[in-house]
């Protein structure tokens, strides 16, 4: 972590692309985070059918202290400019959270998909055994019944003993009834588990088709929910940190100071988390930017497309999709599509010289 | 080369199983089929079919008609309380309180007593006192806590005054409902095996048969619809593609001259901040700039123009799509152009500075010379797998341009699927995308061999 400060912190000095866009991005998440003090005229969603399609700087109706659309309105009167900035609250909002998540889960898989391989991780035949019966208690548990009580509207309380069993039955099955059945010889011997076939199989599968059209088709059956919404995000996104973590920690296992570390009689979890880890930051760093900026992309383009996002949910995408009622505002598609460019911009910037930094070090 | 491509098919087609049943079983397991909901709509029609009996049995029937009666899966795993014929109820509203009360009480058939008792009471009822419970039998459909459905009942009884038999029966089974309740029995899961007569089985082998059933909407077969959109579609890809290939490699190779460093830049951060730009944001700018009669009107807005004249002759034809196309045309090229060109840079530049080349110099050879005839074909390799891994993400781009410029191509379809939960068509066009994708890896090992005498001999 301090390495990759530092990293940031000589490019900041010596780039001045670099500067600029990580003041852009720390300027628009200031602006987003002081947004409920802000002095904005407006509401998002505030109709005023008074001034359709206003065009911006339109001298004629200010007033000095009357509100004012100083970038114009849309079809049903809403401020273009404070659509802007809720809308970027928006879309850092879902994209944060959702590349943290994936990049989070991305690392896991993928580190340890490279670390152990085919084969070094081995699981005694009982809990191999256990492992199916644990794994369709888990997803019932914490995928059916959850779900089915949100659309039977159940109470609060309803959902506590669900999440208890969850948890407490495959923990139950795997480390007290996988130690009773190991008084078997054959169920007490181990078997290698394909870890990384496995993982590299689920991110073929994820990927066999384009991100955008498995979103597409996937929102198609929820109703349209943010939480749900980015869930699919999360389970599409994590494939390619997954990839590189993979990559990486193919690389760094072949490193002496690891084969060292290795010999030294360290614990797998020490090994990961001490020894792996802070090689695996910079290039994770990387695929977390390039990835918000996909985030970004791909959000946006949902909510132009109006698809699993509901159309009260503020955002770049929905304002640019006003402009097909009436091609002459092109202060619709201008303004939040330079804001949305400009975002990608500056994340894509500060990707590429993490890049090019990580990759001169080596 | 044959083993390696029947290899390559064999890991293919269990990520396409996978997906193709995921899409599949989804789909049916969100509620709100696109059945009922047209039967809601012809309700309010001039054909309504006016009592819930007969409405229930157009359902059914809509059900066993389509298949959807049968159970989803070869084994099924619910809550124990929940019965199995739930599905067959109609009105969602009516489906989803019985799925509610049997979840909180935990016994269906108790549960199907008092649902009947309430029937029968509502039933008896004059239309003024039917008026007057109104809010308790609001309360008492939208009740998630037992409580509130005790004081429901007792507050309808109040106001009923006059204790009539199915009232006293509708209170009994209200009793023995509350009494008897077992408040966690859901958290008990319920394993039935169906067999394989169910929705996926079947399904499965149509698929395999090559048919992809029938749309919802319109009732027509999804093959029929895929078919009609897919020349639209294959046509803006096939040459969007071209001529973004084209163009990147000759800038590609403008760059990687010797004394192309004022190319390099201009061009590469040019293409950096193009390549920011949301592929939708550049259709609209384009529209609004080129389309709009406010700015330049200089293309045509939306769609194919086809119902413009009666009969035209080829040429005027081709002529007519190419002024329609060339819209999403430049919006496509120059959204795949910087990651195309950046690649190929890329990959010519890891050339340069090969034995081969210098050689070729130091022999005379013009400086294109030595691009062309001797690096261009050593980057090739590279440049092949970027094109096939490209061209399935090339659909997703379609997607948005289709729909922006109205064509009616796959990526309209699968939008308008997509609106109307029409899920055979989805699938379908999941299923032709993940088969193209399949389909361009095929073409890149042989265009592999035909550009790398060594792979094409060793393979032979």
């Amino acid at each position: 972590m301090r390495r990759l400060m530092e990293t940031i912190g000589t490019l900041f000095k010596a780039k001045l692309a670099f500067r600029l866009a990580l003041l852009y991005l720390s300027v628009l998440v200031l602006l987003v985070v002081a947004l409920p003090w802000l002095p904005l005229p407006f509401l998002p969603n505030e109709l005023d059918l008074s001034k359709v399609f206003a065009p911006p700087f339109h001298w004629e109706h200010y007033a000095a202290n009357r509100p004012f659309h100083w970038l114009g309105t849309d079809a049903l009167g809403r401020d273009v400019l404070v659509n802007i900035v809720y809308g970027a609250r928006t879309a850092l909002m879902i994209s944060l959270p959702v590349m943290l998540l994936a990049t989070g889960l991305g690392l896991f898989m993928g580190s340890s998909a490279g670390l152990f391989g085919n084969h070094k991780l081995r699981i005694s035949n009982a809990r191999l055994l256990l492992l199916l019966p644990s794994l369709v208690a888990m997803a019932y548990y914490t995928l059916y019944v959850p779900f089915q009580l949100a659309l039977l509207k159940a109470d609060m309380s309803a959902y506590i003993l669900p999440t208890i069993l969850a948890f407490a039955i495959p923990g139950v099955l795997l480390f007290i009834g996988a130690p009773m059945l190991m008084r078997w010889d054959s169920l007490k011997k181990t078997t290698p588990f394909p870890f990384d076939h496995i993982v590299l199989r689920l991110i073929e599968t994820l990927t066999s088709i384009p991100k955008l059209i498995f979103i597409l088709v996937l929102a198609a059956f929820a109703p349209p929910s943010l939480l749900l919404l980015s869930a699919l995000l999360v389970l599409t996104f994590w494939t390619g940190p997954a990839r590189l973590a993979r990559g990486e920690m193919l690389r760094i296992k072949e490193l002496p100071y690891f084969e060292a570390a290795i010999s030294s009689g360290v614990t797998q979890w020490q090994l990961i988390w001490r020894h792996a880890m802070p090689n695996l930051l910079a290039p994770v760093a990387v695929s977390f930017v390039f990835g918000l900026a996909a985030l970004l992309m791909i959000e946006s383009t949902l909510s132009f497309l109006n698809i699993g996002v509901s159309t009260e949910l503020v955002s770049w995408g929905r304002m640019i999709s006003g402009i097909r009622a009436n091609t002459a505002a092109w202060w619709l598609v201008a303004f939040p599509g330079a804001f949305l460019s400009l975002t990608v911009l500056a994340l894509q910037t500060c990707s590429y010289y993490l890049l090019q930094a990580s990759q001169e070090k080596r | 080369m044959g083993p390696y491509l029947l290899k390559r098919l064999l890991l293919v087609i269990p990520a396409l199983w996978l997906i193709a049943s995921l899409v599949f079983l989804l789909s049916k397991l969100m509620p709100g089929t696109y059945g009922s909901q047209q039967l809601q709509q012809s309700d309010a029609g001039y054909y309504s079919k006016g009592d819930p009996e007969s409405r229930e049995k157009a359902f059914r029937q809509y059900l066993r008609k389509t298949g959807q009666d049968l159970p989803l899966f070869y084994f099924s795993v619910t809550s124990l309380p929940e019965p199995d014929t739930l599905h067959l109820i109609y009105p969602e509203t009516e489906r989803l309180f019985l799925k509610r009360m049997a979840w909180l009480y935990g016994d269906w058939t108790l549960v199907s007593a008092f649902y009947s008792s309430l029937q029968q009471l509502e039933g008896s009822l004059t239309a003024t006192e039917r008026k007057s419970i109104q809010p308790h039998m609001h309360a008492l459909y939208q009740h998630t806590r037992s409580e509130q459905l005790s004081s429901a009942v007792d507050s309808i009884a109040s106001t009923l005054a006059a204790s009539t038999d199915p009232l006293r029966r509708l209170q009994a089974s209200t009793h023995t409902l509350l009494d008897t309740r077992e408040e966690y029995a859901y958290v008990l899961p319920d394993f039935r095996w169906h067999g394989p007569d169910n929705q996926y089985h079947h399904w499965m082998r149509h698929l395999f048969e090559g048919e992809l059933g029938t749309s919802y909407r319109d009732g027509r077969p999804v093959v029929a619809l895929l078919v009609e959109a897919i020349g639209n579609t294959w046509w803006l890809m096939f040459i969007s593609m071209g001529l973004a290939t084209l163009i990147s490699l000759e800038l590609a190779m403008l760059m990687v001259r010797r004394h192309g460093r004022i190319w390099r830049r201009s061009v590469l951060p040019a293409l950096f901040f193009l390549d920011s730009i949301p592929l939708f944001v550049l259709a609209m700018l384009l529209l609004v700039l080129l389309a709009s009669p406010a700015f330049l009107q200089l293309f045509p807005v939306y769609g194919m123009g086809y119902y413009t004249e009666v009969s035209l002759s080829w040429l005027q034809a081709m002529n007519q799509w190419l002024l329609f196309m060339a819209l999403p045309m430049v919006c496509l090229v120059l959204a795949n152009l910087p990651y195309l060109t950046n690649q190929f840079y890329h990959a010519l530049a890891g050339t340069a500075s090969q034995d081969y080349t210098r050689t070729a110099r130091a022999k005379g050879l013009s400086e294109s010379g030595v691009i062309r005839r001797h690096m261009l074909r050593n980057a090739l390799l590279p440049i092949i797998t970027l094109l096939s891994d490209f061209l399935p993400a090339l659909v997703a781009g379609a997607v948005i341009i289709e729909t922006i410029f109205a064509i009616p191509g796959i990526g309209r379809l699968l939008i308008d699927s997509v609106m109307a939960r029409d899920y055979p068509v989805m699938v379908g066009i999941v299923v032709l995308v993940a088969l193209f994708k399949l389909l361009a890896h095929l073409l890149s090992d042989l265009l592999y061999a035909l550009a790398d005498p060594r792979i094409r001999h060793t393979a032979a």
